[in-house]
C-alpha cells in the first residue's frame, strides 16, 4: 500500500484561476457571488451566481480546439494543466501510459445543450452543430484532459451530482494507494450557469436571491457556482524522491448512500460516510482539527449536516473548526467537492483555517464552531472534506499534514 | 369546474391517490405529502391557474405540518397551507389578485 500525497493543485474558480488567488479569496472571505453576466437574466428570478469571470478560452486554446470544448471541459483542461505544472511534473511516457484520469461532474456540457436546444426548439433551426454531442457528453471533460496531457491509463467520469468531485478524488486515491496506477489526475468540473439549468434549480425552490450564508440563521438558500479543480496524486515515496512540492497526504475515503430521500440530506447516511472515512484513515474523530463542510446555505442541509457531525464525532464535535467555502465559491455541484478539497489541502499547507463567509447570526439548529467571517491561524494536522449529493450519495475524504 | 375540484385533482395526481378521498378538511401531512410533493403540487397549481406562489423548499418542508404559505391575506396574515381547503383559498386569492379591480 502506497502513502498518497497531493503534489499539484490547479483551479479555475469564481475568485480567481490561480491557486494563490483562490487561497487569498477564501482566507479573506472575498465572495465570488455577484450579478450574472454570462447569460440573459430577463426570464430568471435568480439574478446572481458565482461565475468564473476572468476566463478567456482563447488564451488557452487555439480556435479549432476551442470549438471542440464546452465550457466545463475548458475548465477541466486548464485546471489539469495547472496542476501538472504546479507539481513540477514531467509526464514521461512510462508514467503517462498508466496514469489515471478521473473527473467528476454532475451534468455535462450544459452550455452546449442549452444553446443547441434553443436553436432547435426556440428558433426552429433544422440542424444541430456537428460537434454538439462530442461537446456535451458527460465524459467530454475527462476525455479532453486525457487527450491534452497524453494520459493513457484508466480514464472515466464519475457523476454523483454534488459529490462527483469528491468521489473522483477518492477513487483516484484508492487506485494510487493500491499501486494500480503510478499517478492520477483527478478532480471535478462544472459549468451549468445556463437559463435552462437555473430554471430547473428555481423550480426546486432552494435558490437564494441575495447571497449564500452557510450555517447562519439568516440563510436563504444556495447560489449556483461554476469552476474546476484538478490534482496530481502520486505515491509519497516517488514525490519525495523527485523533490515535488507536497501539499497534503490523503489518508482516507468514505462513502455511503442514504437510500432515503431524493433531495433531503439524511444525517445518518452522512455520518456513516464520515465514520467510514475516519476508519479508512485510521484516525479518531478527536484527531480531526478542521472540517470543510458541504454547507450549501439551505435550511435543511446545514441543519442536517450539523446533526451528522454530532452523530459522527460525538462529544468531540464541539472542538471541531467547521467552515463552508460556498459563501465565497457558491455551489458548483460536481466541481464543489474538488474546489473544497483544494481549500482543505491548502488549509493543511498554510496552517490557516478559511472562514465561513457571509455569516450573520447563530442558529440554534447549527451549534458548532463555523469560523465565522474571519480566517484563523491554528494548527491543523488532520482535516476532513465532505460532500452530500442529491440522490443521497455521500463522499468524505480525510487528509493529513504532509 | 370549481377551483376546489381542480385543486383536488392536482393534489391527487401528485400524491397518486383518488381525488374522491380529498375533502376541504383533508390535511396534506395525513396523506403522506413530503417536501418535494408540496413543491410539485405548487408547480401544478401555478401552471393550471397561471399564478405565482412564492414558496421555498424550506417552507414546503414545514407546510405538511402547520406551516404557512408565504401568501398573506387581505388582513396581512399569513395564509395556512395545511389542508386541501387552505390550498384552494390561496389559489382563489391569487386569481382574484390577477383581475384588475
Amino acid at each position: 500500500m502506497n502513502r498518497v500525497v497531493v503534489t499539484g493543485i490547479g483551479v479555475v474558480s469564481p475568485i480567481g484561476s490561480t491557486s494563490e488567488k483562490f487561497w487569498s479569496g477564501l482566507v479573506e472571505a472575498r465572495s465570488g457571488i455577484g450579478p450574472i453576466t454570462t447569460i440573459p437574466t430577463e426570464r430568471l428570478n435568480t439574478k446572481i451566481a458565482a461565475e468564473v469571470r476572468d476566463f478567456d478560452p482563447a488564451q488557452h486554446f487555439d480556435p479549432k480546439r476551442q470549438g471542440l470544448l464546452d465550457r466545463f471541459a475548458q475548465f477541466a483542461v486548464v485546471a489539469a494543466r495547472a496542476a501538472v505544472q504546479d507539481a513540477k511534473l514531467e509526464l514521461i511516457e512510462e508514467i503517462a501510459q498508466q496514469a489515471a484520469t478521473i473527473v467528476g461532474n454532475g451534468a455535462g456540457g450544459m452550455n452546449t445543450l442549452d444553446d443547441s436546444f434553443w436553436r432547435l426548439y426556440g428558433q426552429n433551426a433544422t440542424r444541430a452543430h456537428p460537434l454538439t454531442i462530442p461537446r456535451l457528453m458527460a465524459n467530454a471533460a475527462c476525455s479532453q484532459v486525457s487527450m491534452d496531457l497524453g494520459l493513457k491509463g484508466p480514464t472515466f467520469t464519475i457523476a454523483s451530482a454534488c459529490s462527483s468531485g469528491t468521489h473522483a478524488i477518492g477513487q483516484a486515491f484508492q487506485m494510487v494507494r493500491s499501486g494500480q496506477v503510478p499517478l492520477a489526475l483527478a478532480g471535478g468540473t462544472e459549468a451549468c450557469i445556463t437559463v435552462g439549468t437555473i430554471k430547473g434549480w428555481e423550480a426546486l425552490r432552494v435558490m437564494s436571491t441575495d447571497t449564500c450564508r452557510p450555517f447562519s440563521r439568516t440563510r436563504t438558500g444556495l447560489v449556483l457556482g461554476e469552476g474546476a479543480a484538478m490534482f496530481v496524486l502520486e505515491p509519497r515515496e516517488r514525490a519525495m524522491a523527485r523533490g515535488a512540492p507536497i501539499y497534503a497526504e490523503l489518508l482516507g475515503f468514505g462513502m455511503s448512500a442514504d437510500a432515503n430521500d431524493i433531495t433531503a440530506i439524511d444525517p445518518d447516511g452522512a455520518a456513516r460516510a464520515m465514520r467510514s472515512a475516519l476508519a479508512d484513515a485510521k484516525v479518531n474523530g478527536e484527531d480531526i482539527d478542521y472540517v470543510n463542510a458541504h454547507g450549501t446555505g439551505t435550511a435543511l442541509n446545514d441543519k442536517g449536516e450539523t446533526a451528522a457531525l454530532h452523530k459522527a464525532f460525538g462529544a468531540s464535535a464541539e472542538h471541531l473548526a467547521v467552515s463552508s467555502s460556498k459563501g465565497v465559491l457558491g455551489h458548483s455541484l460536481g466541481a464543489a467537492g474538488a474546489l473544497e478539497f483544494a481549500a482543505t489541502a491548502l488549509t493543511l499547507h498554510h496552517q490557516i483555517i478559511p472562514p465561513t463567509a457571509n455569516f450573520e447570526e447563530a442558529d440554534p439548529d447549527c451549534d458548532l464552531d463555523y469560523v465565522p467571517n474571519t480566517a484563523r491561524n491554528a494548527p491543523v494536522l488532520t482535516a476532513m472534506s465532505s460532500s452530500f449529493a442529491f440522490g443521497g450519495l455521500n463522499a468524505v475524504l480525510v487528509l493529513g499534514r504532509a | 369546474m370549481a377551483i376546489i375540484d381542480d385543486v383536488r385533482a392536482i393534489i391527487a395526481k401528485s400524491l397518486n391517490i383518488p381525488a374522491e378521498r380529498l375533502t376541504p378538511e383533508t390535511r396534506l401531512d395525513e396523506l403522506g405529502a413530503e417536501s418535494l410533493d408540496v413543491i410539485e403540487i405548487v408547480f401544478g397549481l401555478e401552471e393550471k391557474f397561471d399564478i405565482t406562489i412564492p414558496l421555498k423548499a424550506d417552507d414546503a418542508s414545514k407546510l405538511t405540518g402547520s406551516g404557512t404559505s408565504g401568501i398573506k391575506d387581505n388582513a396581512g396574515q399569513e395564509m395556512p397551507f395545511s389542508t386541501v381547503g387552505d390550498v384552494a383559498q390561496i389559489v382563489e386569492k391569487l386569481i382574484a389578485a390577477k383581475v384588475p379591480q
